[in-house]
């Protein structure tokens, strides 16, 4: 097999499975846990990969059909990943009595009040920037 | 080698366990779609109430299925897919999302500090609640910074996640969206990974944005935090 058969090879591979892509996003996932241990970053390592991946989708280098099924199963199953941390509740037995209550409560209310104004806000400058460019396209 | 055995089955046991009863919440949710059926409050339960009857820490729990919590990696890198496939949407209106951003961190640290005192939560308790609007990573580098107690802010944030999950299904019939980009953000900014979950589900310019947001929320979060903690000494 020629070198250019290989490459041809592998990349039919990536294409396909997901398998494949999977261990892929893992690959870059460590090299950027890496990168920030070195480097003494205050930034999680998923994030460098993140913003490695879209700069290689960016510059061309990589085909997103190479990564897509794979993310797509990750990003499917992703509740999955969080369960296994629900559980550290069970050697925290002091937040069953009324501690538990007045921190479920200042969560709830709290989160409430973070998403109503968050989607207002979002909304209504989304939709200033709607008119706004609406009456850019009328005046050309 | 009985313990040799006991050690395997342990190992094998628990992720299965896991495995199974998520897919089993799930296929449950997919045909009763209600906010209290959702597989990351069902699952948990169920989980809890198989350790208490197994007589199960969460040290031996976690031992074995730490790998599961660790997927969350790499699935924070596959989010560049869709954001690249949003790039326009997001190049577009980033002064929406970035104006998103900022007020809602502002009023999940504002809330928390606020509703805190309110019920008498003082000391690192509070400071380790102000971080929970943020993905674990980035919510346990804030509150490492601002004071407070990284593990207690890792419940925090799944706590927050669970229930902002659910919540966000509510709000978003209630309030008059216009925009898909206001379904994002709402999720991305109220409930990080679980949201953004949720909001995938819902639809793909909805997953992209929540994801964007989470992302940023975080880095602006870890960036702000230095400041922030002079500003409670």
């Amino acid at each position: 097999m020629t070198t250019r058969q290989i490459t041809l090879s592998v990349r039919r591979m990536m294409h396909v499975s997901a398998v494949f892509q999977i261990a892929l996003l893992i690959l870059i996932w460590q090299a950027g846990e890496a990168v920030v241990h070195l480097l003494g970053l205050p930034v999680p390592g998923s994030v460098i990969g993140l913003f490695f991946v879209l700069g290689l989708l960016a510059t061309g280098r990589i085909n997103i059909v190479s990564l897509r099924s794979g993310a797509k199963f990750l990003l499917a199953e992703m509740l999955l990943f969080f369960i296994p941390a629900v559980l550290a509740v069970l050697d925290h037995r002091e937040f069953l009595g009324l501690l538990g209550v007045k921190i479920f409560a200042v969560i709830l209310v709290g989160a409430t009040m973070v998403m109503i104004v968050t989607a207002l806000a979002v909304d209504v400058s989304y939709r200033l920037m709607m008119r706004v460019g609406d009456r850019h396209a009328r005046a050309h | 080698m009985p313990a040799l055995i006991e050690t395997i089955l342990a190992s094998i046991f628990w992720p299965a366990a896991t495995i199974g009863i998520y897919l089993a919440a799930r296929q449950v949710y997919r045909r009763h779609p209600s906010p209290w059926l959702s597989p990351l409050l069902v699952a948990p339960v169920l989980l809890i109430i198989l350790a208490l009857i197994l007589k199960q820490s969460y040290t031996q729990y976690i031992h074995v299925t730490h790998w599961l919590v660790a997927m969350l990696g790499p699935a924070t890198v596959a989010f560049a897919v869709p954001i690249y496939e949003q790039r326009a949407t997001i190049r577009r209106y980033w002064p929406a999302l970035a104006f998103g951003v900022v007020v809602g961190s502002t009023t999940a640290m504002v809330t928390a500090w606020g509703l805190a005192s309110l019920l008498s939560i003082d000391g690192t308790l509070r400071l380790s609640l102000m971080a929970r609007s943020f993905s674990t990573p980035f919510a346990m580098t804030v509150s490492k910074d601002i004071g407070g107690v990284p593990d207690l802010t890792a419940i925090f944030v799944v706590v927050t996640g669970v229930i902002g999950a659910a919540l966000g299904d509510v709000l978003m019939n209630i309030l008059p969206l216009k925009s898909a980009m206001a379904r994002g953000a709402l999720f991305g900014m109220g409930a990080h990974g679980a949201g953004v979950a949720r909001a995938n589900q819902i639809g793909r310019e909805e997953g992209s944005i929540a994801s964007l947001v989470m992302v940023l929320v975080g880095l602006v979060n870890v960036l702000f935090a230095p400041v922030l903690s002079i500003l409670l000494r």
